[in-house]
């Protein structure tokens, strides 16, 4: 091991969850490299609507060494296994996009192609039956995956928490465990080197200063560093993505029985979600100002939700779109500074983890970054960014509704010619443009693609080779073996209060 | 609604060398119901990578889905096992390493970190250390393949085969004829264009024409039927690579050994296969070597110079015509990363298998990983002209965008970030330029002494003294898996 040089200075801008998520993991994973600091202000406070997360969160909890049931009680966690997608094809569809895959494949083809087949002979279920995430989110049960490759063993799941609570449960344990500095205070005025135009010093309401080496920007939508201070390029996808604001407001369980994902309503004007907490559920509107009003879109989600309401809605304004780069000189962006992609499928916490995960990787030891550790950064950022982007404008353009302005813009638009090849693969001969890298493979496009009626002209000639009873007789006894399952699985409320570590007292 | 797509009623491959003989069984096994005919091709001199019988794990794994058993290619093809690759003066006179396979060549927590915590599963700080234990196994002269179990103490192991290529071929023709793959000997004299980019029909030497959906170019470098295509387009390497050629020679008579040397010769990398029929010695040589300086870099008079051209085609499969190995892509033969190549193209062929007709968008998908897949495996041998001492013997050549990351990223930070299509796992390519004397950095989570440290070197130490209880002498393995 090389001699360590003097820690790097960091200052984290921003106490939102990234900036937390920030100032926990990296003074976790680079321990004595680093000093961290952290810059929030209560006047302005925090987004807060991150509700639904993905898979790798857990790795991030569980990589900070908390544990499970301590954090899921902190923030009054619930498991997810998908997201419940409704009304997005046509008015009445519905689909679960699972964490987890769609059957087997056999003989080098995958299970698709095998439903596709009995699918036009009117022999199959619905796909999501031989999910076995799916058939365990229908009938809202619960129970983590095992890992010994058998069919319990072919989906994973995330959380759904109070975003208001997570940030300041890493606070806790970033201060008390991590030696971590808070700052209370509102950053009024930014210095650069006069020659280098880096970022030297922080200067808040109080007058005082606070100096580093390394500037983590979490500022959150206003991007007071990357943005405002060094005026990084804004690259708009609101023509893909018109959504602009959301409209959020909690209300009560009107069951205690709630399934284990997050829902995805479409509406006239965009669409809504529901996330289920321990105590609460979690509503928003998320809808473009072009085609519906704040008050009315206030008015709409407000007489959507079925529980009793807990408070007014709040509205969020946004712009789908990311900044350029998301490391410029020596700041870096990470969570809605750097940029922003609706909530569709949950991703922006990730992307947030994703970036941190990144800057340890890439982070510039002894404080001199490397222009080359940089493009780096911005290379895979970037990467990552772009392919939520087209599956997420998917989810739009997918779409045989009419019903509103909205939807016959968004069916009716260009989309990005990498997403208009992959579509056109997949049309063509039901294939999925195949990447290792990044989110979403296979079974998370096929799950849109024919959960809302992308249908392929054609499928893999090999389905022709069994006979279509026998295909039909293994689908069905993997049908048979995932309602065995199911039906071993505790309920998802019955799982949470098995283990009284993970519940949170009512409020 | 979607409607399965007609099946292929024929396919022809041309080339009946064993890629040629592979392919043929993959097809026949995926399409029980069409007919598949490999058309033999007159031997061609260039086809080097044919001569050589070795490949990577990746080919294991195709092996084992086509029905053919290890069991039988060692004994029946004089199979043996490689565990490593020792390489000699990479960086400089009297450095030495080892490079091996499979995932857990990396110390578990470094890639545990990229994995858990999302954002570029395959991307890690490589920091491998110089064992592993290929490296135990073979330096002590030990091996026995895993059971299948998972927690045996040899689970971790991966290796690559080596093989008597007439027997190998053999084996494979004795499959294919099971199967009821069709030979024909007469010799393609021309074909017939189908007007739309592709082929309607060979016409051969027997006055007969043999008309197919699709075909497959198995034939080497001569490509004898993409050559046949307007749109055929070959992608100059040269500037890449410096060898024009490769010379070989038999060195010594059967060995049993778990690994083979690769040594750096002021001409190029000596690459020694240690086959159970024989030890070889192949050296990428660079134009206008001299005789002499070929006979001292190789240690011996080469039998056979063949000349080498490479690069790769801008698309391997253009109108029905689909081309693997080099009939698309020329590389030194390295370690076996030209037939790895090859078996990977033809594992994706088997993915994107079309039907009667071709689809445009699964062409160009498969055009597309296919060129990664070259790229990639390009990629791995200028590696090894990436190190100090062939740096200093040929300066100037080209480095591709992502190999230049790779080297940047290892040599500052002892990372090693993922590419698509990659032949290699980042743990593989991070031991390789480790091996090869390629100096590697430090990165910030070994600087923060994250993960590092003794109890994962003395979990190691035991799972190694573990595998050489559970293996015994490899002489003593091969007798019995040969009686
Ligand atoms: C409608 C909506 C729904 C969402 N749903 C999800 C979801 O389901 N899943 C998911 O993963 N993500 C979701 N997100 C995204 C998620 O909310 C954010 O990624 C997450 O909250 C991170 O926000 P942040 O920390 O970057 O910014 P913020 O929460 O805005 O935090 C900004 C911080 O910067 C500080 N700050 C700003 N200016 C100054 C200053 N001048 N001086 C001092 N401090 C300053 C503030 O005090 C605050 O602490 C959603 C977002 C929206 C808008």
């Amino acid at each position: 091991m090389s001699e360590r040089p003097a820690p790097t200075r960091v200052v984290v801008l921003g106490g939102g969850t990234a900036g937390w998520m920030s100032a926990a993991g990296l003074a976790k994973l680079l321990g004595p490299l680093v000093t961290v600091t952290l810059v929030e202000s209560e006047d302005i406070g925090i987004v807060g609507v991150g509700e639904a997360t993905l898979p790798h969160i857990r790795g991030f909890v569980e990589r900070l060494g908390i544990d499970e049931a301590e954090f899921m009680r902190a923030t009054h966690a619930t498991y997810k296994l998908g997201i419940d997608f409704r009304d997005f094809g046509r008015i009445g569809d519905s689909y679960v996009h699972p964490f987890g895959t769609f059957g087997e494949e056999a003989a080098g083809v995958p299970f698709h192609h095998y439903w596709l087949e009995l699918q036009r002979r009117g022999m199959a279920e619905d796909l999501g039956h031989y999910s076995l995430a799916v058939s365990a989110a229908l009938a809202s049960k619960f129970r983590p995956p095992t890992a010994d490759g058998s069919l319990t063993s072919t989906y994973g799941y995330a959380y759904q928490f109070d975003a208001t609570l997570f940030g300041p449960f890493l606070r806790e344990h970033a201060t008390k465990n991590r030696g971590v500095e808070r700052i209370e205070g509102k950053v009024v005025e930014v210095r650069q080197d006069p020659e280098s135009g880096d970022v030297t010093t922080l200067v808040l309401e109080s007058g005082r200063e606070i100096a580093g080496d390394l500037f983590v920007d979490c500022s959150g939508f206003r991007s007071l560093l990357l943005g405002s201070t060094l005026g990084e390029r804004w690259e708009d996808w609101s023509p893909w993505l018109p959504c602009d604001r959301a409209a959020a407001l909690p209300c009560a369980h009107i069951s205690e029985d709630f399934a284990p994902v997050t829902s995805a309503i479409a509406m006239p004007a965009g669409w809504r979600w529901r996330i289920p907490l321990q105590h609460r559920m979690g509503n928003g509107y998320v809808f473009s100002s072009q085609f519906i009003s704040e008050d009315e879109a206030c008015a709409v989600i407000s007489d959507a939700v079925d529980g009793e309401l807990l408070a007014e809605p709040r509205v969020l304004r946004f712009r789908a779109g990311r900044r350029s780069k998301s490391w410029n000189r020596n700041v870096i962006a990470v969570g809605l500074s750097s940029g922003f992609l609706e909530p569709l499928e949950s991703t922006s916490l990730y992307l947030s983890q994703m970036a941190i995960t990144y800057l340890i990787e890439l982070f510039p030891v002894g404080g001199q970054i490397d222009a080359r550790d940089r493009d780096e950064f911005n290379r895979l950022v970037d990467m990552e960014y772009d392919r939520v982007r087209d599956f997420l404008i998917l989810h739009f353009h997918a779409t045989e509704r009419d019903d509103s302005e909205f939807w016959n813009h968004v069916r009716t638009m260009q989309v990005p010619d990498t997403l208009a090849e992959k579509m056109t693969l997949w049309r063509e001969t039901g294939r999925i443009e195949k990447y290792s890298d990044g989110l979403f493979y296979d079974a998370s496009w096929i799950a849109v693609y024919l959960g809302q009626g992308v249908w392929p002209q054609r499928h893999d000639p090999r389905t022709r080779l069994p006979a279509p009873e026998q295909i039909a007789r293994a689908l069905a006894r993997l049908r048979e073996a995932m309602i065995e399952e199911v039906a071993a699985m505790p309920g998802h409320r019955e799982f949470l209060t098995a283990n009284v570590q993970r519940l949170a007292a009512a409020p | 609604m979607s409607e399965a797509r007609e099946l292929p009623q024929r396919i022809v491959v041309a080339g009946d060398g064993p890629l040629g003989v592979l392919a043929a069984i993959a097809l026949r096994k995926a399409l029980p119901r069409t007919e598949v005919i490999v058309i033999a091709i007159p031997p061609d001199p260039a086809a080097f990578a044919e001569r050589i019988g070795t490949a990577l794990p990746f080919t294991n794994r195709l092996h084992d889905r086509l029905g053919i058993e290890e069991a039988a290619l060692v004994r029946q093809a004089g199979a043996s096992h490689r565990l490593v690759m020792r390489y000699f003066g990479g960086g400089g006179p009297g450095q030495a390493g080892a490079a091996g396979y499979g995932a857990s060549i990396d110390p578990a927590m470094k890639t545990a970190f990229a994995r858990e915590w999302g954002g570029g599963p395959r991307n890690a700080e490589t920091g491998a250390p110089p064992r592993s234990l290929g490296e135990v196994l073979a330096a002590a002269g030990r091996f026995a393949p895993p059971s299948g179990e998972a927690e045996a103490p040899l689970a971790e192991l991966d290796y690559a085969l080596r093989w008597n290529v007439p027997a190998y071929r053999d084996l494979l023709i004795q499959i294919a004829q099971r199967l009821g793959v069709q030979h024909e000997r007469a010799v393609i004299t021309g074909v017939v264009p189908d007007g739309a980019g592709g082929i309607a029909a060979l016409a051969m030497d027997s006055g007969a024409q043999i008309a197919a959906d699709l075909y497959v170019d198995c034939s080497g470098s001569g490509a004898v039927l993409l050559d046949q295509l307007p749109e055929h387009r070959w992608l100059d390497g040269r500037g890449t690579f410096h060898a024009r050629g490769l010379a070989i020679a038999a060195l010594a008579g059967p060995m049993l050994a778990l690994e083979d040397r690769a040594t750096w010769t002021p001409l190029g990398w000596r690459w020694e296969l240690a086959g159970r029929d024989g030890l070889q010695a192949l050296l990428a040589v660079p134009g206008g070597a001299s005789d002499e300086a070929i006979a001292a870099a190789l240690g011996s008079e080469p039998a056979a110079i063949v000349p080498f051209a490479p690069g790769r085609l801008d698309a391997a499969w253009l109108g029905n015509v689909v081309g693997l190995g080099s009939s698309v892509a020329e590389l030194e033969p390295l370690g076996g990363i030209a037939q790895d190549l090859a078996h990977r193209q033809l594992a994706l062929l088997l993915e994107l298998l079309p039907g009667r007709t071709v689809d445009p968008a699964e062409r160009a998908e498969f055009n597309r990983r296919s060129a990664l897949m070259a790229d990639r495996a390009a990629d791995w041998i200028a590696a090894h002209y990436a190190a100090p001492a062939p740096t200093a013997r040929f300066p100037s050549l080209n480095l591709s965008p992502d190999l230049s990351r790779t080297l940047d990223q290892f040599i500052r930070r002892g990372r090693v970030p993922f590419a698509e299509e990659t032949p290699m796992l980042v743990q593989e390519f991070g031991t390789l330029l480790q091996a090869i004397g390629v100096p590697q950095g430090e990165g910030p989570m070994a600087a923060a002494g994250e993960g590092s440290g003794e109890a994962a070197a003395r979990a190691f130490e035991e799972r190694a003294r573990a595998a050489l209880n559970a293996a015994p002498p490899y002489a003593e393995w091969m007798q019995r898996a040969v009686a």
